[in-house]
């Protein structure tokens, strides 16, 4: 495999004074309810630093919900969550976003106006600083700062490799690609979590591959934490460190893949049980 | 021939980010420039200024702020007519009462302000969207104009409820008022499109442009980037209002004279600017400037064809004129729903391989 850049130079993760192995975000009793339907019930699991950690379920499970628990989308009724060893349970969007929370979408939410590259760009808007006169007039600092973002992108944009449709309104792309740009955008944030929602639905053979290989990746070479939800079960058995299950909203396996795809309960609800 | 990239290789990123890539563009663009700065003051006319190019200049300035707001960051206004309403007021009042301070200066504090109370009407955008965020800006429409025809204090309690611009110099010689020469008037209003068109590329292209594209395209994406829409949409309303209202305090100040606040800065001119930046092309600096010509040139043009040049009297002219405007509205919307811009675009492409596109 031939690459432009070689992913060990590269620093897309920040630093968040978690050694590797230890909790990064613990998840601890979170419920959450839209008005009498319950998507999440008391579900504790936690994420280590450096892991992948897919989570999984059959459909409406909870698992989308929980990953907009995580990034402060929803805010549970019930439970706490410790990020970096910050408890909290309410917060913004955006503040998840500040402290080092970047995601991907089940059904791509890339801004469809604008180019690849300004996409990505915009991952790094929480790390951009310069103000509004310096922005006007397009020159020293705004200029130096945009120049300096812009050449951590186009590593990202090599490191991705889509280097031909860096120019392209991302609209015009076909999905596979989009996928891929979206997850150059949460990269560009240099997040110390990354949640991946679906990252491979849609997609073919050949491309569930190159997606495979860019989460490894982008796991081992950059050292960043990864949580994912994926319905592809030979995917998340290969690339997953530790598995949980959800079903209805309840947490009905937590561990290994070995271990998960054992477990009696995961494999009732993926198989249904019998009624007699 | 000039349009060529063929051997226009960019080894830099700043060569790579430029706003015309293609080297004969760019040549042609500067001797634009030249030609409108150092050739058109000597040959102007009273009446190419008061008909054609500075009306054109300081819609292009109003349909530069109106498209930041809706074409950049997606927020639809129909208050425009009440924001330029609020630059020309601030304009003559702080003419009136402070007449030694500088034209240039009162022009752009007449943006300041109005930009504050821009942002005070763009508060409903934080709840509300497309067309219920046009009814709320409506309100703001209608709103400033009441007011400015209510409270005297605005119009310093003048009998006809007019304001008038007083005569203001620059460098000594008149640009506003009844005696100021063409080429003054329009070299003013030239100077400061062109500076504030540069502000406005400058601004869409770096981390503010792309906050105000996110929210448009995709708002809930942008807040999980940790783009706040707090300060993304506010920042859009008061930056196109500021530049509104410099629009607003030039349409007054250089292009009318005087002004009466229901008859100058009615909802028809809000519409006006709505429609310019969307035949123009939402979202794109040279659309502004596009459908100002479009709206303010095109209907002189006709005009002087069917009144000069045919014969035809001048209702007839009048209501053939409306047609043709109406007609070709609806024309460019078929063909090219994304404006004059895009149509100028995809020209573009296909010059780079022409005559040779394969």
């Amino acid at each position: 495999m031939n690459r432009a850049v070689d992913p060990r130079e590269l620093k897309v993760h920040r630093d968040d004074g978690v050694a590797k192995g230890d909790v990064l975000l613990e998840v601890k009793d979170v419920s959450l309810r839209f008005g009498g339907v319950k998507a999440i019930t008391k579900i504790s699991f936690d994420v280590r630093k450096g892991e992948i950690r897919a989570i999984i379920g059959p459909n409406g499970a909870g698992k989308t919900s929980m990953l907009n628990v995580i990034n402060g989308f929803y805010t549970p009724q019930e439970g706490t969550i410790t990020f970096r060893g910050v408890e909290r349970r309410a917060m913004r969007t955006t503040d998840a976003a500040r402290q080092g929370i970047a995601r991907t979408f089940q059904n791509i939410a890339l801004f469809k106006g604008m180019t690849t590259l300004d996409n990505i760009m915009t991952g790094r808007i929480t790390l951009q600083k310069s103000n509004l006169f310096a922005q006007a007039v397009w020159r020293g600092p705004a200029l130096r700062e945009e120049l300096e973002h812009r050449h951590r992108v186009e590593e990202i944009i090599d490191f991705l490799e889509i280097q031909h449709i860096r120019k392209v309104p991302v609209g015009r792309l076909p999905y596979g690609l989009q996928k891929r740009v979206e997850l150059g955008r949460a990269l560009a944030a240099e997040p110390a979590l990354l949640l991946l929602d679906e990252p491979m639905a849609g997609m073919n053979l050949e491309e569930k591959e190159d997606m495979s290989r860019f989460i490894l990746d982008v796991n081992s070479q950059f050292g960043t934490t990864i949580a994912l939800i994926e319905h592809d079960m030979g995917v998340v058995m290969d690339i997953s460190d530790r598995v949980v299950v959800l079903d209805y909203g309840r947490k009905i396996g937590d561990g290994s893949p070995e271990e998960v795809s054992k477990n009696q309960d995961v494999i009732d609800a993926y198989l249904g049980v019998p009624h007699e | 021939m000039l349009y060529r990239e063929a051997g226009d290789f960019k080894t830099t990123y700043v060569a790579d980010m430029q706003t015309f890539p293609i080297r004969g563009e760019r040549i042609l663009f500067w001797l634009f420039v030249a030609f409108c700065f150092a050739v058109v003051p000597f040959f102007i006319t009273g009446y190419w200024e008061k008909s054609i190019l500075v009306p054109f200049l300081v819609w292009s300035m109003i349909a530069l702020g109106l498209n930041i707001l809706t074409g950049y960051c997606g927020q639809v206004s129909l208050g425009t007519g009440g924001f330029m309403a609020v630059g020309a007021f601030a304009c003559y009042k702080l003419t009136t009462a402070f007449p030694e301070l500088n034209i240039v200066l009162v022009i752009i504090l007449s943006g300041a302000v109005t930009a504050g109370v821009g942002m005070l009407f763009g508060l409903p955008s934080l709840r509300i969207k497309g067309f219920y965020l046009a009814v709320a800006t409506l309100a703001a429409q209608f709103f400033l104009v009441w007011c400015f025809n209510k409270f005297g204090w605005f119009y310093n309690y003048s009998a006809s409820g007019q304001i008038s611009m007083p005569t203001r110099t620059l460098f000594g010689v008149a640009v506003t008022g009844p005696d100021a020469p063409p080429w003054a008037t329009y070299l003013v209003s030239l100077t400061f499109v062109f500076v504030f068109a540069w502000v406005a590329r400058n601004l869409t292209r770096g981390r503010l442009g792309r906050s105000w594209m996110a929210m448009r395209d995709m708002d809930i994406a942008a807040q999980i980037m940790g783009i706040s829409p707090f300060n993304a949409k506010l920042s859009a309303f008061a930056i196109s209002s500021f530049y509104v209202g410099m629009g607003g305090a030039m349409f007054f100040a250089i292009y009318l004279g005087a002004a009466e606040v229901t008859e100058a800065f009615g909802i028809d001119k809000s519409f006006d600017a709505l429609f310019m930046i969307i035949i123009g092309g939402l979202g794109s600096i040279l659309g502004s400037f596009l459908g100002a010509a479009f709206i303010v040139v095109f209907p002189v043009f006709l005009k002087n064809v069917m009144v000069g040049g045919l014969g035809w009297s001048t209702d007839l002219a009048a209501h053939v004129e409306i047609m043709t405007v109406g007609a070709l509205i609806i024309f460019f919307l078929i063909v090219e729903p994304h404006g004059l811009a895009q149509i100028w675009r995809l020209t573009k492409e296909k010059l780079r391989l022409w005559p040779f596109p394969y």
